[in-house]
């Protein structure tokens, strides 16, 4: 090789002898000799190597055994590993190798013992594969920002760009929940940063910061959630605090991007609020001993502003329940919302499984001193995933809800308002989606809002009514759909507003970026 | 003196209820195959993911936070495969036992050396796993190394019983050696040959037994075959004389069935979990039907 680089050099040099050039023969004979000797360093190492797994066999093994052939000396060149070559030694049967050190990282857990005898008692052969060892073959490990195990936080962002056709010509007021389309045309009330990781051996903390695009594109922040909890305390318990969703029935807890539906149920925005039920505070948890999956979870939250529209809410144009609102603050215990619930799973078989939970919230209004609001929900899912599914697919799912709000609805702000009443609410929905073929999901909704009809109450969500919605989900991948839905919502009269029939369109496009998210059941 | 003495025999007490058998949880059926055969009748093992189901998508289903509750060891690949279902199952089970580092949380891939770990990182390669391919096990000399990891674990989280667990792995490892005779021997006249994969599944069994495992129908890893890339199998099929497809039981067979009758090639039904196949439940029964069927369909 040198030769030839001379020669190559030598004639280029009685052709042109320019510096340039011979700079560059010179590079070109350095590089070769550089490959050369790594080669050759390559070779002598991989036999010290050999001769080591030599001795090791050698040391374990206690009768002397027969003289262990040597691997071909020749360095294999940086192409994928050669496997070993099925020798057959004389007088023994075809032996293949087992123990390979180069599928073990060097120096951690766990070393393999040397290998047993072979079959027909022949003496075993230290057979390893230094040519997996080449360098070139094992990339290095990438360095990653956002990606499990790699960093000390997890990041993920997620949008949800929402094309919007309707007859309603207000669709903010159609509409039940704030991150719903709420204008014709384009819509992106739901881009969301999400953070997660340990904090420490002790606690685990996850945030997730939405920003809104509003009807004028002016961005608003939401921190939706920022909480810590434990994760080793005993006996099934868990702590945890900071701003979070209220653990009340199936959809509330969830973030909009895994909801099967382009909007919110009629129940989830109006008897809970347009944003949930979310506020500052504690929770604790514990999964009961059973033998099947039972949780029990008491939160306790402020229950105050916006986030818990039926609590402590002094409301956007300063009344409640058409009551002008006085601004109660804490002053008690019983002043807080508390959001007791119970679920319990069980498997119906090994491909279907339900969760069935019961949630209540209790905590006082704003209408009056000793106004207080009570919400029961019950919620039930169901999954069929069968045994053979690619992708997750296919599966069907059903999901329903039924909640009951009732209100004291005092005379609000110095007793301003004619009447004190109680409002009993309800309402439910139910949804099945059907995965039916990978990437693709069927759903269909049936919604129902009963509002008890006053004739002192004036509210423009005071209004019973009931929907039906369907819509079509492609999945190009885990990290982006693509959703068409059809609405028709029907509106009852009420002693304020009149009936009428509207018809929606949605189309929902969702990306994720960063992270793999996990999906809870 | 008294107290002391009786919080001493409560622990005792219950210590020796919890070690009447060790409670094991394996995340997918490869490594609850192994910890059946290290931990014998010691132990109790749950899997989560069913051997047929794509790994990659299982239902957290809330069963499993009461088996894990419940854990002494779990055993995870912690390559990814997983990382869509377990880390929920894991914050709720709050299990200390479990927690990283600790003796009770196998993780399988450590120790391994990862193939096709990608140099970028980026979606547009479709689900890559930024650890590297976490389909070792399809390896025996690296389902041994697992299985001593395994043996380990349990001699640590059951110390009774250690002797046990490093008897049965010395008599899973020498059962391996004998059979990593018989399977090379059957594969040794193929050395060389393409196989077809669906996913990229097959890297380590290919690297162990001399296929070259570079085709696949899946365009992108997790990304369902398109025509036209199914157009290009074929036609890198014939460049390679590539003969024999493995589908596993989730895939769409006929996608193969279409690529198999356009370039003659024949399919085996394989399968990436033991028991995902008729009388495959142990490890060692799995990779026989495996390589009798990779060799059968390499034969002809």
């Amino acid at each position: 090789m040198l030769l030839a680089a001379c020669a190559i050099s030598g004639r280029v040099l009685a052709q042109e002898p320019s510096v340039q050039q011979q700079l560059n023969a010179l590079q070109q004979m350095l590089r070769e000799m550089q490959t050369r000797h790594q080669q050759e360093m390559d070779a002598l190492k991989k036999e010290i190597a050999d001769q080591h797994a030599t001795i090791e066999e050698l040391k374990k093994i206690p009768a002397p055994p027969a003289p262990p052939t040597q691997p071909p000396a020749a360095a294999p060149a940086a192409t994928p590993p050669a496997l070993p070559t099925g020798k057959t030694p004389p007088g023994g049967p075809p032996l293949f190798p087992t123990t390979d050190d180069s599928v073990l990282l060097p120096g951690t857990l766990p070393q393999i013992a040397p290998p047993a005898h072979a079959p027909g008692g022949a003496a075993p052969i230290p057979t390893t594969d230094p040519s997996m060892l080449a360098p070139g073959n094992f990339a290095a490990s990438p360095i990653t920002l956002a990606s499990g195990g790699k960093s000390y936080l997890n990041i993920s962002f997620d949008a949800i760009i929402a094309g919007a056709a309707s007859t309603a010509h207000d669709l903010g007021a159609l509409e039940v929940g704030d991150h719903d389309p709420h204008t014709r045309g384009f819509n992106a009330r739901n881009i969301e940063l999400a953070l997660d990781g340990a904090v420490d051996p002790f606690f685990e903390a996850f945030a997730n910061i939405v920003f809104k695009l509003d009807s004028h594109n002016e961005t608003s922040v939401e921190v939706e959630e920022a909480f810590a909890q434990t994760t080793s305390m005993p006996l099934g318990l868990q702590v945890k605090a900071g701003q979070f969703f209220a653990p009340f029935g199936r959809i509330n807890p969830m973030h909009p991007h895994t909801w099967d539906f382009a909007d919110a149920s009629l129940v989830h925005g109006r008897l809970l609020g347009a944003d949930g039920l979310r506020g500052i505070g504690t929770q604790v948890s514990w999964v009961l001993p059973t033998r099947w999956y039972s949780q029990l979870v008491l939160a306790v939250q402020n229950g105050e502003g916006g986030t818990a529209a039926s609590f402590r809410n002094t409301g956007e144009n300063g009344t409640q329940f058409g009551r002008p609102t006085i601004d109660r603050q804490l002053n008690r215990v019983s002043d807080f919302a508390f959001i007791p619930r119970l679920e319990m799973s069980f498997d119906l078989s090994p491909t279907r499984t339900l969760l069935v939970g019961a949630s209540a919230a209790f905590g006082p209004n704003d209408t009056g001193v000793n106004a207080r609001t009570q919400i029961y929900g019950v919620d039930a899912f169901y999954k069929w995933k069968p045994a053979k599914s690619e992708g997750g697919w296919p599966y069907v799912k059903w999901q329903t809800e039924a909640m009951l709000r009732r209100v004291s609805a005092r005379r609000g702000l110095n007793d301003s308002f004619p009447t004190s009443e109680t409002l009993t609410d309800w309402g439910m929905y139910s949804q099945v989606v059907w995965g039916f073929s990978k990437g693709w999901a069927a759903g269909l909704r049936g919604d129902y809002l009963h509002m008890q009809d006053s004739p002192f109450t004036m509210e423009d969500t005071r209004q019973s009514r009931w929907r039906i919605s369907t819509n079509l989900t492609w999945y190009p991948s885990e990290f982006s759909k693509l959703r068409l839905q059809y609405n028709h919502d029907f509106l009852q009269s009420s002693s304020f507003l009149p009936r009428r029939d509207e018809d929606s369109v949605f189309l929902q496009f969702e990306f994720a970026l960063g992270a793999h998210g996990a999906h809870k059941f | 003196m008294k107290i002391p003495t009786l919080i001493a025999a409560a622990l005792a007490a219950l210590l020796t209820a919890s070690q009447a058998k060790l409670n094991v949880v394996a995340t997918l059926p490869d490594y609850g195959a192994v910890a059946r055969d290290i931990g014998g009748d010691k132990v109790e093992v749950t899997v989560m993911a069913k051997p047929t189901e794509d790994p990659h998508f299982v239902d957290a289903r809330p069963s499993f936070i009461v088996k894990l509750r419940a854990a002494d060891v779990l055993i995870e690949g912690g390559a990814e495969l997983e990382i869509g279902w377990l880390p929920p199952l894991l914050q709720n089970a709050r299990n200390s036992k479990l927690e990283t580092g600790k003796p009770g949380r196998v993780v399988a891939s450590q120790g391994i050396r990862m193939m096709n770990v990608p140099t970028t990182l980026t979606r547009a390669a479709g689900d890559v796993h930024a650890l590297g391919n976490p389909h070792f096990m399809m390896d025996p000399i690296i389902a041994k190394a697992v299985a001593k990891h395994v043996a380990d674990a349990f001699a640590s989280a059951d110390a009774p019983n250690a002797a046990t667990y490093q008897a049965n792995y010395a008599k899973f490892e020498q059962t391996i050696n004998v059979k990593l005779q018989e399977w090379g021997g059957a594969m040794l006249p193929f050395k060389g040959r393409q196989i077809v994969a669906y996913h990229d599944s097959w890297p380590y069994f290919a690297r162990r037994f001399g296929l070259v495992s570079e085709i696949f129908l899946e365009p992108k890893p997790g990304i369902p075959p398109s025509p036209s890339h199914l157009v290009k199998v074929i036609a890198d099929m014939k460049a390679a004389h590539a003969h024999a497809i493995i589908v596993e039981p989730f895939h769409n067979r006929k996608t193969a069935e279409k690529v198999a009758s356009s370039t003659g090639a024949h399919i085996a039904d394989g399968a990436q979990f033991p028991g995902a196949l008729p009388s495959t439940e142990s490890y060692v029964a799995f990779m026989d039907v495996i390589v009798a069927r990779v060799v059968a369909a390499l034969k002809e």
